[in-house]
């Protein structure tokens, strides 16, 4: 369990992260979403006290991280892969790490085989690629075997295998009773890895609840019915009060998008005007859909072209 | 503070540049040692007082290797954020550098050791065979080399050790701490010694901690113009532990 409670930090005149508060859960991934320069690395330092932050207190099961005897064996980490020395072996980078909080030398062993590096712990971390260097992370984090697990942004530069195996470990990690926070810019990766989210934009708590419901608050589901009478449906539902529009040319499209009323209500509309009815379908839209619409007010930076 | 020591003994061993200046360090004042004992054109008239003196001095380049060393150690934490990684471990920084300072305090006293004495059997035994007569079984040459010069080299590694790291915690970049680390001894505090010197200032390379300190080596006596052994050495080394007391206080007051 990590609670945050009202943490700020300031860069200069710059508040990078202001009084923020949120809780992750035991036994679920928790995605940490936000737009770039938002703040979610400072976060993520501030909580195990890499950067200072200027207010707020952080809690990992009720204690502060500096109190931690052996950090590592509550919190496992993992803000940036190549935080490694080049020369050194995968092996004993995680060697030096597991001697510095008691862990045995056997546990090093078992978590490069948990992450599949056995074959190259031996070689050099300059001839590793991000995506080893990744999965050398995830090991680091799990070397205590800790109760919270923070990651940021782990499925950079993975390839679609190793994207689909970092969401599954993340997932077996939070079956097994473990609080896992992970931030990541991939939202259709988040929607398919994280139970509950938490979003931030400059600094602040936007919203925190799970990932259905942050889609559901955010977005509108819309019916889509493609029918030779679609003209004659979308007169009967906006007599309910609901909004529609072609998809395409008005005059020659037969497919419509309504919003504002549920699929059956327009399933028995075409039934009672006799429509023949080729698709009915409802259209969700996605977590990028509901983030974009969320934090288009927040963004720190943004592209100067487009609409 | 155990497991500290581990984690920074095991960082040490397992990064190659680190074994490379290591074995510099230790084979320079052999093949030093080495030269003069084979193409020394007079070696019946070499005693072993001469042998101390050459082997000490030699040994400075050792000292600054090992200063060298030190500074990479820590910097090299900065450089590819291993630094974050070893305070995420450890949250209570000072116990990761005063690690860091007790590793290298041992290292370079084994080090040390084993450059001298081998630079001293192998430079006396070459020697011996073309005709010297080399030895410590002279009590005053006992008493110059184990009770004096080596004690007095050790210290000075250490020193400079703590030296090296202190300033590679407040520069926290490798190329500019180790070009500090070197011309400092070498460059800065000459110039800091004529700068006084011209200003008025009397004795002022007495007070140039590192020369005071490597002048104290061979001192066999007090001198009015050389603080003399244990005071050099004792000011020194209060200078680089200042030096590292600031390189602590500011790592554990920036963000990581």
């Amino acid at each position: 369990m990590i609670d945050v409670e009202g943490l700020t930090k300031r860069f200069g005149r710059h508040t990078a992260v202001d009084s923020l508060s949120f809780s992750v859960a035991e036994g679920r991934v928790t995605g940490f979403l936000g737009p770039n320069g938002s703040g979610k690395s400072t976060t993520m330092r501030c909580m195990v006290g890499l950067d200072h932050a200027d207010a707020g207190v952080v809690r990992f099961g009720g204690q502060p991280y500096s109190s931690l005897r052996r950090p590592l064996e509550t919190v496992g980490l993992l803000l940036d892969a190549s935080y490694v020395h080049p020369a050194r072996t995968g092996r004993n980078h995680l060697r030096w790490l597991a001697a510095s909080n008691g862990i045995s030398q056997s546990r090093v062993d078992e978590v490069l085989a948990l992450v599949g590096l056995t074959d190259v712990a031996d070689k050099r971390l300059r001839n590793y690629s991000l995506g080893m260097k990744q999965r050398l992370g995830l090991a680091a984090t799990m070397l205590g075997d800790p109760g919270v697990v923070i990651l940021d942004e782990p499925a950079n530069g993975l390839d679609p295998e190793g994207i689909r195996w970092i969401r599954d470990m993340l997932r077996y990690l939070a079956s097994q009773g473990r609080a896992v926070l992970v931030s990541s810019h991939q939202l259709s990766e988040m929607s398919l890895m994280a139970e509950d989210l938490i979003v931030i934009g400059r600094g602040r708590l936007i919203d925190q609840c799970s990932v259905q419901d942050f889609v559901r608050r955010n977005t509108t589901t819309r019916v889509r019915v493609r029918s030779p009478q679609v003209g004659e449906i979308l007169r009967q539902m906006r007599t309910l009060g609901a909004t529609g529009e072609y998809v395409g040319d008005s005059a020659v499209s037969d497919t419509a998008l309504i919003a504002g009323v549920s699929i059956v209500t327009v399933g028995e509309t075409a039934a009672k005007v006799g429509a023949v009815l080729h698709e009915l379908s409802e259209v969700s839209e996605s977590l990028e859909d509901a983030f974009l619409a969320v934090t288009a007010s927040e963004q720190e930076y943004r592209s100067g072209g487009g609409s | 503070m155990i497991s500290v020591l581990r984690a920074e003994w095991i960082k040490v061993r397992t990064v190659r540049v680190h074994w490379v200046i290591v074995i510099i360090a230790v084979a320079f004042p052999t093949v030093v040692a080495t030269l003069v004992g084979v193409f020394n054109p007079n070696p019946e008239w070499v005693a072993s007082r001469d042998v101390i003196d050459l082997v000490s001095g030699v040994c400075v380049v050792t000292l600054l290797l090992l200063a060298s060393l030190w500074v990479i150690n820590l910097t090299s934490e900065y450089a590819h954020g291993t630094i974050r990684v070893s305070y995420a471990a450890v949250p209570a920084r000072w116990k990761v550098l005063l690690g860091k300072a007790i590793v290298g305090t041992v290292v370079t006293l084994v080090v040390m050791s084993t450059a001298f004495w081998a630079a001293w059997f192998v430079g006396s035994t070459i020697l011996n065979q073309r005709g010297s007569s080399i030895d410590l079984s002279d009590l005053s040459d006992q008493g110059v080399a184990i009770g004096g010069v080596f004690p007095s080299l050790l210290a000075l590694a250490v020193i400079v050790s703590w030296f090296a790291l202190g300033l590679g915690a407040i520069i926290r970049n490798s190329p500019a701490s180790v070009v500090v680390v070197l011309l400092w001894p070498l460059l800065i505090e000459n110039l800091v010694a004529l700068a006084l010197t011209l200003a008025g200032v009397e004795s002022a390379s007495k007070w140039m901690p590192y020369q005071a300190a490597i002048q104290a080596i061979g001192d066999d006596g007090w001198n009015g113009d050389m603080l003399g052994r244990p005071a050099a050495q004792l000011y020194f080394g209060a200078v680089a532990l200042t030096l590292l007391g600031i390189g602590v206080l500011l790592d554990s007051r920036r963000d990581a």
